[in-house]
């Protein structure tokens, strides 16, 4: 059923008001899409730490059920206490402290990671050098290259300085880095030796059970590793999701605005043609159509549009900013789309009113 | 000939209430028949656009009837009336009112999209009727790129688009110059006899009268007689002798449409008149 496609037509008579139309409400689609890719990116680079691990257990003080923003002590016989619990195939200590991480003038902040070279608990990988000895310390490809540091140069950390002795990736986030020593002297530095933050633990059967395990036999909280990682994913999401919401209404108002004005000025510079479409049989339901299908074509356009700059964006900022990953999922883009639909919808609104309005009988010279 | 295609009986509009209200027809009753062409003149004003939007289906009379293929469009639904004018009506405007969005193949196809007839079907009546009205090169073109007769001709195609027994045409000479008008006035006529459609022609234009089977004069709302009407013969058009400008030359009283007209007749024939 092929029918003469006014609405489009009708929308491309102005070509550049069109384009215009879908720049504005792309921009506002961008905005929203680029910093809801931004937290989703953040979020991922918050938990790679813990996503990476080999461990399918964190235990942490009790009570403490997230790394971020969180203090965690364990005594240090807690580790062979976890270690004869049926189940666990290995338990390693680490310890965690925030920090910030220091070369020159410039400053990252970070976390410490102690841990023991050759176990658990360090970096997923070291890309140059090697681990870390005796006053050495890994830090992140990012972290590095910002730091302008390579293997062999100091930085300062918890108050002394540290040679790098190798380098790790994918640890810089938009928030902070992530910066391994040794154990020893990390709990060396805090005053306590012999104690942790955190024990990772690997377990021969299921993770869910053997957490369970630890936490009647130990009195600690003990959390399976994709548990672990949601807590941090979500305390991360709540601590912007305020900021995230208010920017992305303001940026589908920015769309609704847009969409809005470009709808009107052209149902407006069109209102005697919609007075010949009704005056030649258009009904309320076909006049509703050919302003809805501009609102929809003017917003699917500027949807593709605006995926289209984003990814680009990401392209750019993964460049220019490496500590920024912006990430689109799938989520992010529907509900970028529920949005356009609602602002399409929305902005279609006043024009409607205005053309249901429109009588047909304007079709001839003014009466007499 | 005898089948009656449109059928008005004691319309009446009346615009706004009370003191301030307007009676813009007053009992008019009219019966137009497959293949007559009927002319309505009469002065601005005296209720011609009134009357053929009730004709036509975009306003509903304050009372009397309108028969359509037996449908008492005073009456249908507004949910109807869209598509009662699709199909039931052809209009012909003064303005030609053609879409400037679309080309002039598209302007016959929406017309036809409105009234059901999508797709291939649809393309091939719009290219037959233009191709019909000499109008086969300019199928891809927009309107403004036309001259004021191929306009008037696409808009002959428009209105015959959905075969519709009715075809109301409001001065569809007016932005014509004289031999384009002479052309469109032939095709309306043609329209009616070879078609077997009902025309219905409102217009100033006193050269329309030789291709109506009936002329009608619409003076304040009402008919009235014809007979009593006056030519102007500085622009042509029909004009009612009582309370027009008027001259008395030697060939005894002649009316015009306006001062101006009368003005330019007295100049033209400088001397040998006076202006009353």
């Amino acid at each position: 059923m092929t029918m003469v496609p006014i609405a489009r037509r009708m929308l491309l008579t102005d070509r550049r008001r069109a384009l215009l139309g879908v720049a504005g409400v792309a921009v506002a689609l961008v905005m929203v899409l680029a910093l809801e890719g931004i937290a989703a990116g953040s979020t991922r680079q918050i938990s790679r730490y813990i996503d990476t691990s080999p461990a399918d257990v964190f235990v942490s003080q009790k009570g403490v059920r997230s790394i971020h923003m969180s203090i965690s002590v364990l005594p240090a016989d807690v580790v062979d206490q976890i270690a004869a619990i049926p189940g666990v195939a290995w338990s390693e200590p680490i310890l965690l402290v925030s920090d910030s991480v220091r070369a020159s003038r410039v400053r990252r902040p970070a976390y410490v990671i102690g841990y023991s070279p050759g176990e658990p608990g360090g970096p997923p990988v070291v890309v140059e050098g090697t681990e870390p000895g005796p006053g050495e310390i890994v830090i992140d490809d990012r972290a590095a290259a910002m730091l302008g540091v390579g293997i062999g140069d100091q930085v300062d950390v918890m108050g002394r300085s540290w040679s790098v002795s190798g380098v790790t990736t994918g640890m810089t986030s938009i928030v902070n880095t992530i910066v391994y020593v040794r154990y020893e002297d990390l709990g060396t530095v805090l005053g306590r030796p012999s104690s942790a933050s955190y024990v990772l633990v690997g377990t021969d059967g299921g993770p869910a059970e053997v957490a369970a395990d630890i936490e009647r036999a130990t009195g600690h909280t003990a959390q399976t590793r994709p548990s672990l990682s949601a807590e941090e994913r979500s305390l991360v999401r709540q601590m912007s999701t305020d900021l995230m919401n208010v920017m992305a209404v303001a940026s589908l108002v920015v769309g609704l605005a847009v969409i809005a004005l470009v709808l009107s000025a052209t149902v407006l510079s069109r209102l005697k043609d919609i007075g010949i479409m009704k005056a030649l049989g258009l009904g309320r339901a076909g006049v509703t159509r050919l302003v809805l299908g501009q609102a929809l074509a003017t917003v699917a356009a500027a949807f593709v549009l605006a995926v289209g700059l984003t990814v680009g964006l990401g392209a750019g900022v993964a460049r220019l900013t490496p500590d920024i990953d912006l990430v689109i999922e799938s989520a992010s883009l529907i509900r970028a789309a529920v949005g356009s639909l609602v602002v399409a919808l929305a902005g279609a609104a006043l024009p409607l009113l205005r053309v249901w309005r429109v009588d047909p009988a304007t079709v001839f010279r003014s009466a007499s | 000939m005898n089948e009656i295609a449109l059928a008005a009986e004691d319309l009446h509009k009346t615009f706004g209430d009370g003191d301030i209200a307007v009676r813009a027809v007053r009992g008019v009753d009219l019966t137009v028949r497959r293949g007559e062409v009927v002319l309505i003149m009469g002065p601005s004003g005296s209720g011609k656009t009134t009357l053929l939007s009730m004709l036509g289906a975009m306003l509903r009379p304050t009372s009397g009837r309108i028969l359509v293929d037996g449908i008492d469009l005073a009456v249908v639904p507004d949910s109807r009336l869209s598509r009662l004018r699709a199909t039931t009506f052809g209009f012909v405007f003064q303005d030609f009112n053609l879409l400037g969005a679309l080309s002039v193949r598209e302007n016959v196809e929406f017309a036809l999209n409105l009234a059901g007839v999508t797709g291939r079907p649809a393309r091939l009546r719009a290219e037959e009727l233009l191709t019909g009205f000499g109008l086969s090169r300019r199928l891809e073109f927009r309107p403004d790129k036309l001259s004021g007769g191929e306009k008037q001709r696409v808009a002959l195609a428009r209105a015959l688009a959905n075969q519709p027994p009715v075809v109301l045409a409001d001065e569809p000479t007016a932005n014509l110059e004289s031999k384009t008008g002479h052309e469109i006035a032939r095709l309306l006529r043609a329209i009616a006899t070879d078609e077997h459609r009902a025309v219905v022609i409102v217009s100033h234009d006193a050269r329309l009268k030789d291709a109506a089977d009936r002329v009608l004069w619409l003076e304040d709302g009402a008919f009235g007689s014809f007979e009593e009407m006056a030519t102007d013969p500085v622009c042509g058009m029909s004009v009612s002798p009582v309370g027009a400008p008027h001259l008395q030359t030697a060939d005894g009283i002649v009316s015009f449409c306006s001062a101006a007209c009368r003005d330019e007749y007295a100049a033209l024939r400088s001397g040998r008149s006076t202006v009353v």
